[in-house]
C-alpha cells in the first residue's frame, strides 16, 4: 500500500530544516529513520503535506564524551547507541534499554531523537533516560532551549516541542561511582512486542530514581516510590512499600495487551524485581 | 513530486524515477520489477521485507525510498551466483525451512545480516536476531535448524 502522497524536502542544515518546518506549519512534520513516521502516514494517523528530512544533515549523528557525561545526537540510530563502546561501559543501563527496542531492523533504521519525539508511553529509552536525569536540546526559530527529559512528555505521544522546533541532542550527566542500576521489560505475547510494563533504576548512595514506561499516557518517574525508598533504603519491606506506592501513582490505559488492573499488578512485580537484582 | 534516485541493486546500478511518497520497497517492485522482497503489515513489524542496505538489515516498507539515493542493496533476487544458491538458501531448501514461504525472503534476508556479522551465532542468537521475522506457518524450529546448519556449510 503507497503512502498518501506529499512533498519531501531534504534539507543539508539544521537551520534550513527549522525554518522549512516554520514556513509550512501544521502541513510540516519532521521525519528521521521512519520507523514510527511511515507507519503514522500510512495508517492515516498522520496526512503531512510536507516532510522535512532530518537524515542527511550532517553532524546529528554522534556521540561524544566529556567530563560531565553523554551526548548523543538525535540522529543517532539506536543501534550505534546500544553498540557503543563507551555507552556500554559507562551508561550500561541506557546501552541495554536502548538494545531492547523493537528489533533489530528496527534498531537499524530508528533513531534515540525520533524516539523520544515520538514520545511513545511504552518507549524502551525513556525510563532510562528518566531514571538518568538527562535532558533534551531543541533547536526552533526562536533559537535554542534546554528541557529536562522530567519534563519532555507531556501527554499521550506528546512531547515539549514547540512549533518549528526539532530534537538535536540527548545530554546524559555521569553516573557516580558505585551506583547501581537495573532494567527489565516485561513484553506479555512476544519478544517483538513494545513491554507491557518497563522499569529502570539507578541507586546511588543519594537516592534511588526509577524511571517506568507503558503505565501511563507518558513514560513517567516514579516519585512517591523514590520517596518511599529514601529514609530506609532497599530494605525487602521498604521495597514491598515502594512496589505498591508505583502502582498507586501510575495511570495505566487498558489496551490489547492487558487490562488497567493487570498493569498495576505488573509494575509491582516489576518493580520489585529490579530494585531485587540491583547490578 | 518526483526524485530521480541512483543506487546499486545486486551489483547493477540503476537511476530510476520515484514519487517523493515512495518507499524502497516501492522501488524494488514498481520501478525495478524485483518482486521478491514481499510486502506484509506495512509497519515494520513482520519483516517480509527486509532488505541489505549498505549492509544493515532494514525494513523496505518503513525506508524513504530517498533514504537510498548512493547505496547498495542487496535483495532476495541477489543472493545466488549464477546456478549457485548461497548458503542460507541451501540450508532452508535442504532442512524444509519453507512451508507457504512468504516469510522466506525477510528470514533469509534477516540471517543473511546476521551471518556476516556473528559466522557463528549462538541458537540464542539466531532467536534474537529473528524476532522481528514472523512465519504465519509457524515453522520457527526449522527455520532456526536451517540458519544453525549454515556454520557448517561451506
Amino acid at each position: 500500500m503507497r503512502l498518501p502522497p506529499f512533498q519531501l524536502h531534504r534539507p543539508e542544515t539544521l537551520q534550513e530544516a527549522v525554518s522549512l518546518l516554520a514556513q509550512h506549519g501544521e502541513e510540516a512534520r519532521p521525519i528521521a529513520g521512519g520507523t514510527a513516521m511511515v507507519p503514522m502516514m500510512r495508517f492515516g494517523f498522520l496526512r503531512p503535506e510536507h516532510v522535512v528530512s532530518l537524515k542527511g544533515i550532517p553532524g546529528l549523528d554522534e556521540i561524544s564524551e566529556s567530563d560531565d557525561g553523554l551526548r548523543i545526537g538525535a540522529l543517532t540510530p539506536l543501534y550505534r547507541v546500544a553498540g557503543s563502546a563507551v555507552v556500554r561501559a559507562q551508561w550500561p543501563l541506557l546501552a541495554r534499554a536502548v538494545g531492547s527496542v523493537a528489533t533489530p531492523a528496527i534498531r537499524n533504521s530508528g533513531t534515540l531523537g525520533g524516539n523520544l519525539s515520538y514520545a511513545e508511553a511504552a518507549s524502551d529509552p525513556a525510563p532510562a533516560l528518566l531514571a538518568l536525569e538527562a535532558s533534551v536540546l531543541l533547536t526552533g526559530p526562536e533559537g535554542d532551549r534546554t528541557v529536562p527529559i522530567t519534563g519532555f512528555f507531556q501527554g499521550f505521544y506528546e512531547a515539549d516541542i514547540r512549533p518549528g522546533e526539532v530534537l538535536v541532542e540527548v545530554s546524559i550527566p555521569r553516573i557516580p561511582a558505585g551506583a547501581r542500576w537495573s532494567y527489565l521489560r516485561f513484553a506479555a505475547r512476544s519478544r517483538e512486542d513494545k513491554p507491557l510494563v518497563n522499569v529502570a533504576v539507578v541507586a546511588t548512595s543519594e537516592g534511588v530514581r526509577i524511571g517506568l514506561g507503558g503505565v501511563s499516557p507518558t513514560a513517567i518517574r516514579a516519585r512517591r516510590a523514590e520517596a518511599v525508598l529514601q529514609g530506609p533504603g532497599l530494605t525487602p519491606q521498604a521495597i514491598d512499600e515502594a512496589a505498591d506506592a508505583a502502582a498507586e501513582e501510575c495511570d495505566p490505559l487498558s489496551d490489547l495487551m492487558g487490562t488497567a488492573e493487570y498493569r498495576q499488578d505488573m509494575v509491582r512485580v516489576w518493580l520489585r524485581r529490579a530494585l531485587t537484582g540491583l547490578q | 513530486m518526483n526524485q530521480e534516485i541512483s543506487l546499486v541493486v545486486n551489483g547493477t546500478s540503476h537511476t530510476v524515477r520515484v514519487g517523493d511518497h515512495w518507499t524502497l520497497l516501492d522501488l524494488l517492485h514498481d520501478a525495478l520489477d524485483l518482486k521478491g522482497t514481499k510486502d506484509g503489515c506495512g509497519e515494520g513489524v513482520c519483516g517480509a521485507c527486509t532488505v541489505l542496505v549498505n549492509g544493515r538489515a532494514v525494513r523496505a516498507c518503513l525506508t524513504l525510498a530517498a533514504y537510498v539515493q548512493g547505496a547498495e542493496v542487496v535483495t532476495i533476487e541477489g543472493l545466488a551466483r549464477d546456478d549457485e544458491l548461497d548458503p542460507v538458501q541451501r540450508t532452508f531448501l535442504e532442512l524444509g525451512a519453507v512451508q507457504c514461504g512468504y516469510c522466506t525472503p525477510g528470514m533469509i534476508m534477516m540471517s543473511k545480516a546476521l551471518l556476516d556479522e556473528n559466522p557463528n551465532p549462538t541458537r540464542d542468537e539466531v532467536r534474537e536476531a529473528l524476532a522481528g521475522n514472523l512465519c504465519r506457518c509457524s515453522g520457527y524450529t526449522k527455520i532456526i535448524d536451517a540458519v544453525m546448519a549454515v556454520r557448517g556449510a561451506d
